[in-house]
Parts: structure tokens; sequence; C-alpha cells
């Protein structure tokens, strides 16, 4: 157990390594794709468009709503998608060695992570950029996104383990993700669909979790949140328990049919 | 008795066959059953010991890479258990667990990782598994690059330098060039004598014969045999030959480009079997008897029966006829017979096929009643007696002593 903990840890830092390997910028990449979305966000819509949410007093409102979910999304469903193929895209491997499939399924949530950590810390230049003051408070944030990576594991791992019996998960997961983005109060405010579909604002797990990176970006604080972090670690501590207990009733079958 | 590194008891894997995926996971979950069984292995135990090398035969389909992906962990049973006590290392197919983007270096780390090897572990041996995989420069090139041979060579030496306890080899060696399959071997014998057990899978007797001290003989997914060497492989080719003999009956000529004459006399069967063997599978020097069965047509005398060996490339290794041995032989109409040519198979590793004739006198120029080429194939696999290498045994008597001149 420990040494697959260690093996994923050494995929990871390899998977890191290599994503851009052969590219003229390298691991800049890393740096400048968080950056380029936040810029792009940022210049269009508050510079450009001239949006404002007139909730706070800074020009840049509608950016500092924007730019948390969108990042916090991205890592969100890219861990999902990666996940939900990790067992096809492993198969050679799987197939002939004694490796567990879970270390590879690992090693995808520590690169992600990794690559949230950059992102977030981004995220943070860019408010002290734009003098966005930055409180005690903006320290729940990794752990609101720890638990926000274990629900994505735990999902991650059910949705590969019943994509070898179904193939077309493989295509039905990315249009989940798509239409869950724009079921989510990401890119428009909560107000705007609060009335109309109230269960997509009280129901929607992925929004417990964007709800406070937004308010935290915006105000500081996460005053009157402290239930939905009680949900948050109720439901991801769930999620992963479910993938546990699929996973292993179903490795050993699926280990047979790829 | 020695330690036992690995322990094989009872396994046995069923391998459910369902009409589609829905029932697969609905029988995960629900007790029904869905599906119907194919058994791959049944009832398997054996177990090996320190510094023993394991072989295991079996034909197409006997249920071989099931249980040493079983031994290596890959596939659960379906019952049963492997114990292992120890690293053990599975050259399972070529190329497992590499990156065909990142160079050779970049493999070895990767690759040594996934089969156990510590960080520190492939740091020391990375120098060693260079030198022995010979790759040279290339290793800093993308493994994209390489051929097949290439390939197995580095799989080969990263994992016999991962140093595990129990060393499976299934038929990888196959792919490398002879050259690089002796380095293999003796590789393999050395780290043998460092008390590393191997089981070692191969369809190449003579390897098997050479590396094994015991043999097990899979056939329908159950241990039919275990023992030594030299007579598992003697049931092994026993049962080939059973495959073999229905096919082994002679095509009719209108259908063989092979064969030519007259037909006044037919060969109707030619076969190579071994005394000890019992088989078309041979080791050089062993009695064998080549029989050729004919039918005749009418009353003849002072015909020929001859055998012709060829080795794989065409060429004619030995040939005789019942002319040149001093037999007269001679047919009356609608009669079968039956001809032996007895003798020690003197000749060297390697498949051959068998060429028969029937004809008047010396040779076929005159009246060929019967040509047949590769009238049968046979096999000659491992040595019996002293080892040589070559097509031919010649039996050398050799003396030794001083010269006697003061130099």
């Amino acid at each position: 157990m420990y040494r697959n903990i260690i093996l994923a840890f050494d995929f990871a830092k390899r998977d890191i390594k290599e994503r851009y390997f052969g590219t003229g910028l390298g691991q800049l990449w890393y740096i400048l794709s968080p950056i380029v979305t936040i810029f792009i966000y940022t210049v269009i819509f508050s510079d450009f468009m001239k949006m404002k949410l007139n909730i706070i007093d800074s020009s840049y409102s509608y950016s500092i709503y924007l730019v948390p979910g969108i990042l916090a999304w991205t890592s969100f469903s890219t861990t999902i998608s990666r996940l939900s193929n990790s067992i096809f895209e492993k198969a050679s491997l799987i197939k002939k060695l004694n490796v567990p499939v879970y270390t590879f399924q690992l090693s995808i949530l520590f690169s992600e992570i990794m690559l949230a950590i950059i992102a977030f810390t981004l995220s943070i230049i860019f408010l002290l950029l734009v003098k966005q003051p930055i409180t005690l408070s903006f320290l729940w944030l990794p752990v609101i996104l720890l638990f926000q990576f274990i629900f994505a594991f735990g999902l991650g791992v059910i949705f590969s383990l019943f994509t070898p019996f179904f193939k077309d998960l493989k295509e039905i997961i990315p249009i989940i993700i798509q239409l869950w983005f724009w079921m989510t109060p990401i890119v428009y405010v909560k107000d705007m669909i609060a009335k109309k579909y109230p269960f997509l604002v009280e129901y929607n797990p992925i929004y417990k979790f964007i709800q406070i990176y937004q308010h935290i970006f915006l105000y500081g604080n996460i005053n009157g949140f402290y239930k939905d972090i009680v949900y948050i670690v109720i439901f991801s501590l769930l999620s992963l328990v479910c993938a546990a207990y699929l996973y292993k009733k179903m490795i050993s079958e699926i280990k047979d049919i790829i | 008795m020695k330690d036992i590194v690995l322990e094989v008891k009872d396994v046995s894997k069923i391998y459910k066959k369902y009409d589609n995926n829905l029932d697969r996971l609905k029988e995960i979950f629900f007790k029904k059953e869905y599906h119907k069984k194919f058994i791959a292995n049944k009832n398997i135990s054996f177990s090996l010991f320190k510094g023993e090398t394991l072989g295991i035969i079996g034909i197409n389909g006997a249920g071989k890479s099931t249980i040493l992906k079983i031994i290596a962990g890959v596939i659960s049973p379906t019952s049963g258990e492997v114990i292992r006590r120890g690293r053990v290392t599975a050259l399972l197919e070529l190329g497992t667990g590499f990156n065909d983007e990142m160079t050779g270096i970049d493999n070895i780390f990767l690759n040594g990782s996934l089969i156990g090897m510590t960080k520190e572990e492939i740091y020391q041996k990375k120098e060693d598994i260079i030198e022995f995989s010979e790759l040279g420069e290339y290793i800093r090139e993308p493994i994209k690059t390489y051929s097949s041979g290439m390939k197995m060579r580095l799989a080969f030496s990263i994992a016999i330098f991962s140093e595990p306890e129990v060393f499976i080899v299934d038929e990888a060696l196959s792919v490398g060039d002879a050259h690089f399959q002796q380095k293999c071997i003796s590789a393999l014998k050395k780290r043998k004598n460092e008390n590393m057990s191997i089981i070692y899978v191969s369809h190449d007797l003579n390897s098997l014969k050479l590396l094994c001290d015991r043999v097990i003989l899979l056939s329908d997914g159950i241990v039919i045999e275990e023992g030594m060497p030299e007579e598992v492989i003697n049931s092994y080719n026993f049962l080939i030959s059973k495959l073999n003999d229905k096919e082994n009956l002679i095509l009719k000529q209108d259908n063989n480009p092979n064969s030519y004459g007259t037909f006044d006399i037919e060969i109707i069967k030619a076969t190579v079997i071994g005394k000890k063997s019992k088989s078309n599978i041979i080791s050089s020097g062993e009695n064998a008897t080549i029989q050729i069965v004919i039918k005749s047509k009418k009353a003849f005398k002072n015909i020929t029966i001859g055998i012709l060996i060829k080795d794989r490339y065409g060429q004619d290794i030995y040939g005789t006829n019942t002319y040149y041995q001093g037999k007269k032989l001679s047919t009356e109409a609608d009669k079968i017979y039956i001809c032996d040519f007895n003798m020690p198979l003197n000749i060297g590793i390697g498949k051959y096929t068998l060429t028969a004739a029937i004809h008047l006198d010396e040779n076929h120029l005159e009246e060929c009643y019967h040509w047949l080429d590769r009238a049968t194939e046979f096999e000659v696999a491992g040595v019996d007696g002293d080892l040589f290498i070559g097509l031919c045994k010649l039996d050398p008597n050799i003396t030794y002593k001083e010269e006697g001149v003061q130099l």
C-alpha cells in the first residue's frame, strides 16, 4: 500500500514533467495556461464588455467572481474525465503488471492537485494586482479544495469502474460534465436561476464548493457557509467510501475484460 | 528439502462468458447467474523451490499464460491462492510498461519502479542495465524508434537486474537475435546459481531442456504431468503428435503439387517416430524409425523405396534408398507394405522435412511410381549423449598426449 502511494507520487511527478515535453516553453505552460484563463476573463469581461457586478466596489468585480469558479471547475472536470478514462488508458500496463489500478488513479489525483495549487496561487496574485483584500479566511481555500478533490476522486473512480462495462459512458461523461457546468452558477450569478430552478442551486454538490470560493474571493469571509462545509465533508467522504466499495467488488472482474 | 519461494495452491481460473456487459454487471451486484463458464485453469498446485528452474509447457490454449498471470499477480484466481515469498518479476509480454515517447533511460526508471525497484536500486543498477542491453547510444533515443528486439533487450535487462526471487519468462526470448538469446540464457543460468528461481515458458524445447530442472505439462487447464524435463517433453511431443495425426494422412495426389509419378505404387503414409519420445520430436542421437507405407496396384519386381531428409532451407541432409542398402523389394497387386528405416538420428538440432519416393532400380530417373516431397515433418530437439553443434554428429575419438619434444 505504502509502496503504491509512493509509486503514484512518482507517476504524478513524471506526468507533470512530461506533459509539455517537446514544447518550446516547456513547463512554463503550467503557469501560462491559468494566466491566460485569468487574463481572458479579466480583459474581456471587465475591460471590453465592462461587465460589473454591483455587489462589491471594484471594476474587476465580475472577474473576481469568475476566476475561482472557472479554476475550480476546470480542475474538477479534468480530474473526473481523466479518471473515468484511466482504466482504458492504462489497460496495457494493468494487464501485464502487478500494480493495482488505484495507483494510476491516485497519480492522476496528485498531479491535478499540483496543477490546482499552481492555478490558485496565480489567482491570489491576480487578486493582489486588482487590489482585492486577502484575509485569513483564504486559508479555508486549500481545505475546501482538498474535499473537492476527494469528491472528484470518488466520482471519477466510480465512473472509471463502469466505463469498461459500458463503453458509451466514455462519450456520455463529457456531455454530462458540460451540462453540469452550465447548470452551475459559475459564469452567471446564482440569483439568475435561484428563483426558477432552485434545485440547481440547492442540490448541486459542486456548487456547494464553488459558492464558497466565490464568496471568499469577493468578501474575504465564509460567514453563513458553515453548514455547507459540513455537507461538503459528508458527501466527499461518502463518494470516497462508495468508490472504495465498488472498486473492491468490481476490480478483479474488470481485469478479466479489459 | 530446499526453501519454497512460491506456492500455487489449488488455483482455478474460470472465465465467465456473458451475452453482454449488462449481465456481467448484474451478476456482480445480484445473486442470479448469467454466465457460461470457460475453465482456463483447474486445480493447479505446485511449489517452486529456491534456485530451481521450472518449465511450463502445453499446446496453445492449455492455460499457460493464465497461470503465469495469476502467479505474477496481474489477474486474480477464481479460487485457490498463490503464496509469494519475495519479489516476483514477470516478463510477460515484450515491452511491458514502456512509454514509447520516452527515452530508454527514462523507461528504465519507469519500468523499474513498476516492477517494484526503489529509486536507489535503479540508480545503482542503471549502468549495468544499459551495458547488458547493448543499446549503446540508442538508450538516449525514444523507445518508439526501437526495433522489437531492442525493446525486448531493454525489458529483459531491467527485469534481470531487478534481482527478483522469482523470475517469470514467457516466450520473451524468442524475439531477440541468437547472440542476445544466448546472453539471456547464460544470464539466467548465472542468476540461477545465485539462487534465483525461474519459471520458464517456451515452445523452444531445446532451451527448456537446457535450463529447466523440472517441467510441468498443462493440457486444457490441468497439470497432466510433472517431472524431469526429458520425460515431460516426451509426453508433450506425444500430445502434439496426436494432434498432428489427424493431418498426417497424405493428401490425394491430384491436389498436391509436391507429389508426382505414375502412381502404380502409392505412398499412403510416412512417419518419423522417436523410440523414446514416441513422437515426431526427437532428440539428436535417439533411435528413430522412418516408416513408409505403400500400396501397390500391380505386381512389381526390383522396386526401390527412398527417403531424403531436408532441413528447413531445403538443403539435402541425408538420403538413402533400399537399392543402396542392398535390399531387393517386390510387390504383389493390391497389397499394402510397410517399410521401416531404423537408425539413430545423428543430425543436428532443427526442423526437417522428409521426402519419400518409390521408383525402379537405382534412382527415379527411369521409372518413378511416386515421388512425394514433404511427406512428413519432424523436429530434432535436444541432444541425447554428448553435446555438439552443426548438422551432423561425427562421434570423434579423442586422444591427448605430450609431444615429447623439448622446445
